[in-house]
């Protein structure tokens, strides 16, 4: 028996999981780290402390052993498995956790983005009694974002990739499943080729697309 | 319109205004001069608001600025800027600069905010160049952009910081002629400018700020024709 396409649905099963986690971590990275950047760049001096502290402990340790702190070491010494269920807390830990590392990422990214706008926009918008927070939507973030677009894509291709980290820690997604298939098949070689191919697949397109959206914002806006 | 009390503003313990007092009638057209590094600047800057004076006292449009209670916002919807760098919104049509201020601050309906835009656009000399984005147009033509984004939010009083400084020679002239059409009009004007000639025509008064300080300041005629302090004759030599 061919054991690719035995078991091609088992597999295209975790590229569904690994697709799940992968739109989940990127909406919520960007969530985070547009409020940590502008909690970075706040005048509130404790907001900024909060911001670095997060931004510097998730990217001073590997992503790998944060999974396992939170999704396997937490419920050792708190009850979180009851308060969320036994089947709940690890994906819900798991998301979470991937979400706040590659958070951290962004964070540096959005807060690079809006520095990099000229001083002179903020001041004119200022200028026209705009305040903190039309400033910052109006004027701002539109023009940091377009200079964001390829560090974020770069981000989001590493959150896929990312994902499969989630495997070692107990989530089902590609990796996982693949490994469930090689013990009972022994056909190593094609299956860890065929998630590859798979991966490739899923961020190769994601990239084109991002190449084709940042054409299309050149020429409707500049 | 504008009463200025011994205005201090340090940066560090840099020291760059060092007690600035004067006084703008509503319809007065002041221009200030200076060396560079003096401090003008930093004084327009302090009367919107854009710098948080040190010590000292603003009113100006008839609010304290210098008092914390006032809303910075409602002031600076009184106050105009224009800009030596133009400061336009990059992402934006010249249309949408000029309307973003009243449609997004003052909660103007749009069709209101572009009659309005459309009106200030012809006024500054720029029908047809509504759907342009700045880096489109030439720097004569993005000054007087800025011109209109300030007054599409109905100011009192209009801040100049050397508007002129950044044109290549042909363009400065248009420039000072929409200026010169706001100031005939009757609009309270504070400008920073090395063109004599402008100050010289419109201005009502000229002060001359040195090393933080206003050293000296009088009608444009006879400050020009017959200053009294050393610092301004040194200075008037070199400049005109
Ligand atoms: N944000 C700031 N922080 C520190 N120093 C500043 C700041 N802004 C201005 N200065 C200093 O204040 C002094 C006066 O600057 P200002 O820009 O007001 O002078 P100016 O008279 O406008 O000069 P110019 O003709 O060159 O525009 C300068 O020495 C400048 O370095
Ligand atoms: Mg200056």
């Amino acid at each position: 028996m061919d054991p690719i396409r035995q078991n091609l649905p088992v597999l295209l099963d975790g590229l569904r999981l690994t697709i799940q986690y992968s739109v989940v971590a990127i909406i919520l990275m960007v969530v985070i780290g547009l409020i940590a950047a502008l909690m970075r760049l706040s005048t509130v001096a404790p907001l900024r402390w909060i911001a670095t502290a997060y931004v510097e402990i998730f990217r001073s340790t590997p992503l790998l052993v944060q999974l396992f702190f939170i999704v396997l070491g937490l419920p050792a010494i708190l009850p979180v498995n009851q308060w969320f269920g036994q089947l709940t807390y690890p994906i819900l830990a798991a998301a979470i956790t991937l979400s706040l590392n590659e958070g951290a990422y962004v964070t540096e990214i959005i807060r690079a983005g809006i520095l990099g706008v000229d001083r002179g926009q903020k001041e004119a918008a200022q200028s026209i009694a705009m305040n903190g927070f039309q400033t910052m939507r109006y004027i701002v973030l539109p023009q940091a974002f377009k200079r964001m677009i390829p560090p974020l894509v770069n981000q989001a291709a590493q959150t896929i990739k990312d994902t499969s980290l989630l495997a070692p820690v107990g989530i089902a997604e590609l990796v996982y499943k693949g490994e469930i298939v090689i013990a009972e098949t022994f056909a190593s070689f094609a299956i860890w080729g065929l998630i590859a191919a798979l991966y490739f697949v899923l961020i190769f397109s994601l990239s084109k697309f991002a190449s084709y959206l940042e054409r299309r914002l050149q020429v409707d806006k500049r | 319109m504008i009463n200025v009390k011994d205005l201090h503003k340090s940066f560090g313990h840099n020291e760059i205004l060092k007690g600035i007092s004067t006084h703008v009638e509503e319809k007065e057209v002041v221009v200030v001069i200076g060396p560079s590094g003096s401090g003008k600047s930093t004084f327009l800057r302090c009367l919107n608001g854009l710098e948080t004076a040190t010590s000292g006292e603003i009113e100006i449009a008839g609010m304290t600025l210098t008092d914390p209670k006032t809303n910075i916002h409602t002031l600076r919807q009184h106050v105009g800027m224009v800009f030596q760098q133009f400061n336009l919104f990059k992402h934006l049509t010249i249309l949408e600069n000029v309307t973003i201020g009243p449609r997004k601050v003052k909660k103007v309906a749009q069709a209101q905010a572009d009659k309005v835009a459309r009106e200030l656009l012809a006024k500054v000399g720029l029908v047809g160049k509504e759907a342009s984005y700045p880096d489109e147009l030439s720097g004569g033509q993005q000054q007087r952009v800025a011109i209109a984004r300030s007054l599409a939010m109905g100011p009192n009083v209009m801040l100049f910081d050397e508007p002129t400084s950044a044109l290549d020679p042909e363009m400065v002239g248009e420039v000072l002629q929409v200026m010169k059409t706001l100031a005939i009009e009757g609009m309270t004007m504070v400008v920073v400018t090395h063109e004599m000639g402008f100050a010289r025509e419109v201005g009502h008064r000229v002060i001359f700020m040195d090393d933080g300080l206003i050293v000296e300041e009088g009608a444009p005629k006879s400050l020009f024709s017959d200053p009294q302090k050393d610092r301004t004759k040194g200075f008037l030599a070199k400049i005109l």
